[in-house]
């Protein structure tokens, strides 16, 4: 096929004002990517885009991904550029802090939790797709998760059965994917000296928590060694299962 | 790429205006046609185009419409220049061309308090077109059809009305710049193309921007081949008449929407690249205006002949007094 694709690999990273999804960009750009990110908060995202864009080609669009004309603006943006390498699905919500228990987790909270953790995704996903096939190498999807879905926390309920769900629709996402270049990735970056960590623990002892460069970079690592269809991470680097 | 070379001092002189505004007819424009395998060129007037085809023939036009897709932007310092609207890739975010100098991440105030936000360049080597973030009070259409104007270069002196800018068959809005080559179109000379048993097929591509000052990779376009089109194609081709693609759109958008050498319906966004390594698989005749040498135009017609070919009809229409560009004469490659 005698089409114009860039040379230039391309990413997209939802929730990319702060936390990880900063310090992700930050690493995509100086490795040369173009990188796409969004956040809701369009004053937040003005402060990070004038962070990151010395270090690269960066798109920021502001925007709520459990919005899905959202979400196709920026898959549109990757296609525009005739590829999209890395989907990151990192932008995630607690849902309401204080965390409630499942006694007191109210119908609202639960659908927002869904919405954003894990029907945004397979709606970005879904969007995904078409162009991650024409993509040349490897394109790698990741999904940004928790050890809340594996562990039982009290008051984590509603937002680790929400990351439950994300996990297992990329089980079956790289089930149905095989035969494919394309690669899945399920990244529990741990607990990290974040914004979310702080409204969901604010008494946690920032000393204690990863500063999110490190696990960025961690991440990228992984990301540029996936070599399995399906793989889940404990960042740093730790292979589990 | 030394696209350069085909012309070089046989640049034609642009026109500056419509033929209607220059004393003669749409269709009363020059028609050179170069014939490959005879190696000749004939010099002919647009009027007289379906001589130059058979009964069953196909030809092909777009029928995308021009947008007055040229805003005046202002900069936070004050000093203005013209933003090119020029791609839509969603509601808000479009490709487009600041003519003039841009910073990432700069704000420019448009009229009836629009927004553009010029986020990246498409190409950082090249930064010419950049992801242009829209905040508008109308959807994008509306908002040009109340405050844009047709794209205009140098050589076009004048501003002529959104009119002078659509071809007979525009319908669908979405060309930041209008497919020229199908121009000088009348309805006379759709009558005589009927009369002579030639049937007429539609393309939708939305042209983004010319990159006349740079040899640079044609950007992605919108388009869409329906399906009656892409049977039409199959057809015509299968009985042995010829496929005639009413413009370089046309033929990008047909070659598009090919799959094993049979034309099929599509629809989307095509990065494709025809050039001279390009084999064609739909269309076996070409109308074409004359576009000077960096143009990535040229590139494209290096799929139909070679170079002597080409340079021989530059050599033949700058001899004759051709004009050039989107009000330019135009040129048959069968």
């Amino acid at each position: 096929m005698n089409t114009s694709s860039s040379a230039v690999r391309v990413a997209v990273i939802t929730g990319g004002s702060q936390g990880l999804g900063k310090a992700l960009a930050r690493e995509f750009l100086l490795a040369g990517i173009t990188t796409i990110v969004d956040a809701r908060d369009d004053v937040r995202l003005d402060a990070a885009v004038h962070e990151l864009r010395p270090y690269g080609n960066l798109i920021a669009i502001p925007g709520d991904v459990a919005d899905k004309r959202h979400a196709h603006e920026l898959v549109n943006a990757a296609a525009a550029l005739g590829r999209l390498d890395i989907l990151v699905n990192n932008a995630s919500t607690l849902g309401e802090v204080p965390l409630p228990t499942i006694d007191q987790l109210t119908e609202q909270t639960f659908q927002r939790l869904f919405q954003v953790n894990v029907f945004a995704p397979i709606h970005l996903i879904q969007h995904s797709l078409r162009i991650m096939r024409r993509t040349p190498g490897n394109p790698v999807i990741v999904n940004i998760t928790s050890d809340a879905a594996s562990q039982a926390y009290a008051t984590w309920g509603g937002y680790g059965a929400s990351k439950a769900a994300l996990e297992h629709v990329s089980r079956v996402l790289a089930e149905e994917l095989h035969g494919t270049a394309i690669r899945v990735l399920v990244a529990d970056p741990g607990d990290m000296d974040t914004q979310m960590h702080r409204d969901a623990i604010p008494d946690a002892d920032p000393a204690e928590l990863r500063d999110p460069a490190n696990s960025a970079r961690a991440l990228h690592q992984a990301i540029q060694h996936v070599t399995e269809p399906y793989q889940r991470i404990r960042v740093p680097g730790m292979v589990s299962a | 790429m030394n696209a350069a070379a085909i012309t070089g001092p046989l640049t034609l002189p642009s026109a500056s205006a419509p033929a209607e505004r220059r004393g003669i007819e749409r269709d009363g424009v020059r028609l050179l046609v170069t014939n490959r395998a005879r190696s000749t060129h004939t010099h002919a007037h647009f009027y007289d185009f379906a001589e130059f085809l058979r009964e069953g023939d196909l030809l092909v036009v777009n029928d995308s419409a021009t947008l007055p897709a040229a805003l005046r932007a202002r900069r936070s310092d004050g000093t203005e220049l013209n933003l090119h609207v020029a791609t839509a890739i969603d509601r808000r975010l479009w490709i487009a061309e600041p003519r003039g100098a841009a910073t990432p991440g700069e704000v420019l105030q448009l009229p009836g308090s629009g927004r553009a936000t010029v986020l990246a360049p498409l190409d950082p080597q090249a930064p010419r077109l950049w992801f242009t973030l829209f905040d508008l009070p109308a959807a994008m259409y509306a908002y040009l059809m109340e405050h844009g104007a047709p794209i205009r270069y140098g050589y076009v002196t004048e501003v002529f009305p959104l009119s002078d800018y659509q071809t007979i068959f525009a319908r669908e809005p979405g060309s930041a710049e209008m497919p020229s080559a199908a121009r000088p179109f009348t309805p006379g000379v759709l009558r005589t193309l009927r009369r002579h048993g030639v049937g007429i097929a539609t393309i939708t591509l939305h042209c983004g921007v010319s990159s006349f000052e740079a040899p640079e990779r044609p950007t992605i376009e919108r388009y869409s081949v329906p399906p009656e089109t892409a049977e039409l194609v199959n057809r015509v081709r299968r009985a042995g008449g010829r496929v005639v693609a009413a413009g370089t759109t046309v033929l990008r958008a047909l070659e598009s929407s090919v799959h094993d050498g049979i034309s099929v319906a599509s629809q989307g966004w095509t990065d494709l690249i025809i050039d001279e390594r390009y084999r064609l698989q739909t269309a076996d005749a070409l109308l074409t205006g004359f576009h000077h040498s960096a143009a990535t135009h040229q590139w494209i017609l290096r799929a139909f002949a070679d170079t002597t070919a080409l340079e021989g009809a530059y050599r033949e229409a700058a001899a004759a007094g051709y004009y050039q560009h989107e009000f330019g004469d135009v040129h048959l490659i069968v």
